[in-house]
Order: structure tokens, then sequence, then C-alpha cells
């Protein structure tokens, strides 16, 4: 057998560019006008929206509107809320500048503003009813966001099973003409955080995530009966598992990137959905097929393992009875 | 904190040469190299604060390219506008492409034939320079897994070399390669 050198020596003689010489120069046209049309794009994450868990009782809910969507992911109305006592939203300030928001009941926006104005939180609130949605772009989005300015948004320790969410904001780390921007609705929280102006709500019909009651929503989920991904489970799986099945059932595939809190307490955050791959030891929790596009299957993944799913906030056979 | 902008701005300059050396050598095309060149770079935008510092990030672009390049939807999704400018500047790299005369040839086909791991391993040690280390970084395993896995790259490769009986020694002086059989 020939030695490790000459192997490594007959390689090297085989690449294009010699080993050791660049390729292209960072400063040739080409090279320059790429870069400049790649920071043109708005870098991610800019814009967070957190699905809470589904849940058991959510799903008999689910069950009798007649719509097994997945990104309902809430069907208990904040209404069921009202009158338990509990205040309908909380925020607190510690000394250091970090507030923490606890949101119970999303349709008292103003007096949720007033108290963000009062400790210091430049922020605007907008409450969303169902099908109804703030038309974007209001304003533009930071593409600077300095790590630990907010947490993704998570259950109300102790309120697993109310609507209700927090957060953690780092009110140390605003810049000046910076906005928190939240729009808040039965089915979940926008939050974007904006510089220069605002512009103010102006509502107009969802087309994106709310799945309307009898209606369609983009996107539901694949892995069940009569679905595009019927028989086949995805849940805790790699993405490198499951790729193999989806190739030979003739799908495409794009990932929703998931957030999740550190104590994964049940829900997540979709930080983005892309086309590009990710690594095969991703893990997937659920596959969503789109209505509009059939044939394209849309992955729920993290980059590491939980120890349990973040979708479901437990197995998904507590959740989903086939 | 610096700003994202001017950090990628730094790490574009400092890394393009090596990533588009990365593409060119392995894409069939010059098309084919801008479109990983750009999307590799692109996706390092959108994820600036994940793009590790110094040498790190050379090593985390490669990782980035070879999924790219893995991934069969690319085309589909070329995100950025044409840019004619670039694709020229690519083409201008496969001129001078190395795997012609008759040897190099059929090495060049045995080594396309090689298990996709494999050739990616070899490359990494041959063309990119990088050591275990920094290959099991880019490839995102154990140190001791690239030891393990490049040896057996190594021995495929001279196996199947020695199969076709291709005898082939350095550079460009092709000698008879029967003392070290």
């Amino acid at each position: 057998m020939k030695n490790i050198d000459d192997i490594d020596e007959i390689t090297r003689a085989l690449a294009r560019v010699e080993p050791g010489k660049p390729g292209g120069h960072a400063s040739d046209a080409g090279a320059r006008k790429l870069l400049v049309s790649i920071a043109a794009e708005q870098p991610g994450p800019s814009a967070i929206r957190l699905r809470p868990a589904r849940r058991p009782a959510q799903r008999l809910a689910l069950g009798l509107a007649g719509a097994g969507l997945l990104a309902v992911g809430i069907v208990v109305g904040p209404s069921l809320l009202k009158g338990s006592g509990t205040p309908s939203y909380a925020v607190t300030k510690e000394p250091d500048g970090v507030v923490y928001v606890q949101i119970r009941d999303f349709r008292d926006k103003a007096g949720l503003a007033r108290r963000l104005k009062e400790l210091n939180v430049p922020a605007t609130v907008d409450y969303a009813p169902p099908g109804k949605w703030c038309q974007e772009p209001r304003g533009t989005s930071v593409q600077d966001i300095p790590r630990g300015l907010y947490s993704v948004p998570e259950n109300i320790p102790g309120e697993e099973h109310s609507l209700g969410w927090q957060m953690r904001i780092d009110t140390k780390l605003f810049k000046p003409d910076q906005t928190f921007v939240w729009t808040i609705s039965d089915h979940g929280t926008s939050t974007i955080l904006m510089s220069g102006p605002v512009a103010p709500c102006v509502l107009v019909p969802d087309k994106s995530n709310e799945p309307k009651a009898g209606d369609k929503a983009d996107y539901r989920l694949a892995t069940t009966k009569g679905r595009s991904l019927a028989g086949f489970r995805v849940d805790e799986k790699t993405v490198g598992e499951v790729l193999p099945e989806l190739k030979r059932r003739g799908l495409k595939v794009e990932y929703l990137i998931m957030a999740v809190a550190p104590d994964n307490p049940g829900g997540f955050g979709e930080l983005r959905t892309q086309t590009e791959p990710v690594g095969d030891d991703w893990i997937v929790w659920e596959a969503e097929e789109s209505i509009l596009k059939p044939g394209l299957i849309r992955l729920l993944v993290t980059d590491k393992r939980f120890d349990r799913n973040p979708v479901y906030g437990g197995p998904r056979d507590n959740v989903v009875k086939e | 904190m610096g700003s994202e902008p001017a950090r990628f701005e730094s790490v574009y300059r400092e890394t393009y040469g090596r990533i588009t050396a990365y593409a060119v050598r392995r894409c069939h095309s010059p098309q084919d190299a801008a479109d990983v060149v750009a999307e590799t770079f692109a996706i390092a935008w959108r994820r600036m604060g994940e793009v590790p510092d110094g040498e790190q990030a050379t090593l985390w672009l490669y990782g980035v390219a070879r999924k790219v390049l893995a991934n069969h939807y690319r085309v589909e999704v070329r995100r950025q506008a044409l840019n004619v400018e670039l694709d020229a500047e690519m083409a201008d790299l496969y001129q001078a492409a190395p795997d012609s005369g008759v040897e190099l040839t059929a090495i060049a086909q045995i080594f396309r034939a090689l298990p996709d791991t494999d050739r990616e391993l070899l490359s990494l040690v041959a063309w990119e320079g990088l050591d275990r280390q920094q290959i099991a970084a880019v490839l995102g395993m154990s140190r001791n897994a690239v030891r393990i896995r490049l040896h057996r790259a190594r021995r495929r490769f001279a196996r199947a070399l020695a199969e076709a009986g291709v005898h082939f020694t350095s550079e460009s002086r092709l000698t008879p390669a029967e003392g070290h059989l």
C-alpha cells in the first residue's frame, strides 16, 4: 500500500485551486458586489413568534372545532381566565434594570403599555383579534440585537395550563431610538425590536399564522392519517433519520428553527424558517405540511435534544391519539 | 459590542479567499461555486451571532459550505441576484484545472468514486491543509473519529488506485511506484 504522504500528495495534485492558494479575492468586483447584496438582506433573528405547547385538553377542543391544526396551539380563549382573581398582567423591575413581564389577558393593552412606560421599557403593545394581524412592516427591524436583551416568552411558573406567558427584558441594553413592538393575540405573540418610528397597528386579515375556525391555515400536521407523512413518526428523531423518508416520498423540506426557553417549559418560539439544510444531528419534534404548496414539508427542529418535546410539552402520544 | 455589519465585513474579507477556493475545488461548474459561496456567506450574515472569532470562523464557514454543497435544494432558493462578475471570477479559477493528463484524469475519476465522507476528509487534509482537530470542528465529529475515518479513507483510496493499476508518486513526476506496494 502507498504510504500516507503519497496519498495526500496524490490528493493535493487533484485540487482545482492549488492548496494554500486563495480562490477569489475579496477586493474583486464580483466579491464586493456579493458583500453588498448580502449585507442588504435582513439578518435574523429579528422576530420571534411564540407558540405554546399543545396539551391534551386543547386537543379535545380542537377536535370539537374540527380543525386539527398544530398551529392553533391555544384554543382556550383568554375569556376563560377572566374573573379568576389573577391580574391580567404584571410587570416588575429589579434594581439592575431587568424587567419581568407576565401577561395573562391579552386584551388590556392600554394598561400594559402604561405600566411598561412607567418602568422605562420602550414598547408598543397591540392586540390582534382572531383572524387579524397588524399590517407589516411597521418600521425598521433592528439587525444587531444584543444578546440577553430579551428572553423567549415562556409559560408562567405554576400556571402551565393557562395562556399566560412571561419574558425577561434587560432595559439597560436598549439603545436610544429602539422600541419593542409586541403584537399579542389569542394564538401567539410576536416580538420585534425596531429602531426609529414605528407605524401604528393597522389591522388587516392575517394570512400567515391565524387558523380561522373552519378555515384553513397555511400549515397543518403532516404525520397523521391521510396526510403526506401518514404512518411515519418524526418526533424526537434526528434530521438525518427523517430526510431519507421524505426523499422516498418525493417531498420537499424546509426547516422551522425553534427557540426553546432554557428550562423547556413547553411551547417554543419560531426563530426563522429556512430552506438551507441544518445538521443531520438536529432534532425533529414534529412535521407540518404546507397547504398552499403540496409536497412541501416543514420540519420543526432544534439544534440539540431536549428532555421532552417542546411542541407538545411532553410525549406526542399524550396529545395526538391515533 | 461591535456592530454586526462591520464584523461580517471583516469575516468576509478574512475568509473569502479560502471559502471560494473550497467551493471551486468541489463544484463542477463556476456557477455552482458562485452559488455555494453566495449562500454560505448569506447564511453567515443571518447567523452572525453564531460565527466564532478568529480562525474558528473559517472552520465554521467550511462547515456551512459543506452543508450548502450537500443541499440539492440550493438551486431552487438562489437568493442572490445574478452576479455576472462573480460568475466570471469563479470561471477564471477553472481555467487552470489540474486534472488534465491521462494519469491525473484516471486518478480524479477514482477519487470521485470514493464515498463522500472519504473524499471530504482527504480533501480537507490535502486541499485546505487542516489538521485533525480542525477537521473535527468542521465535520462536527470527535478528533478520534476523524483519525480513524481518515485512516480508512486513505486506505480505500490507495486500494482503489492499486486496483486500477495507477502508479503515481509526487507532483508531476510520474514514476513506477511498485516500491511502495
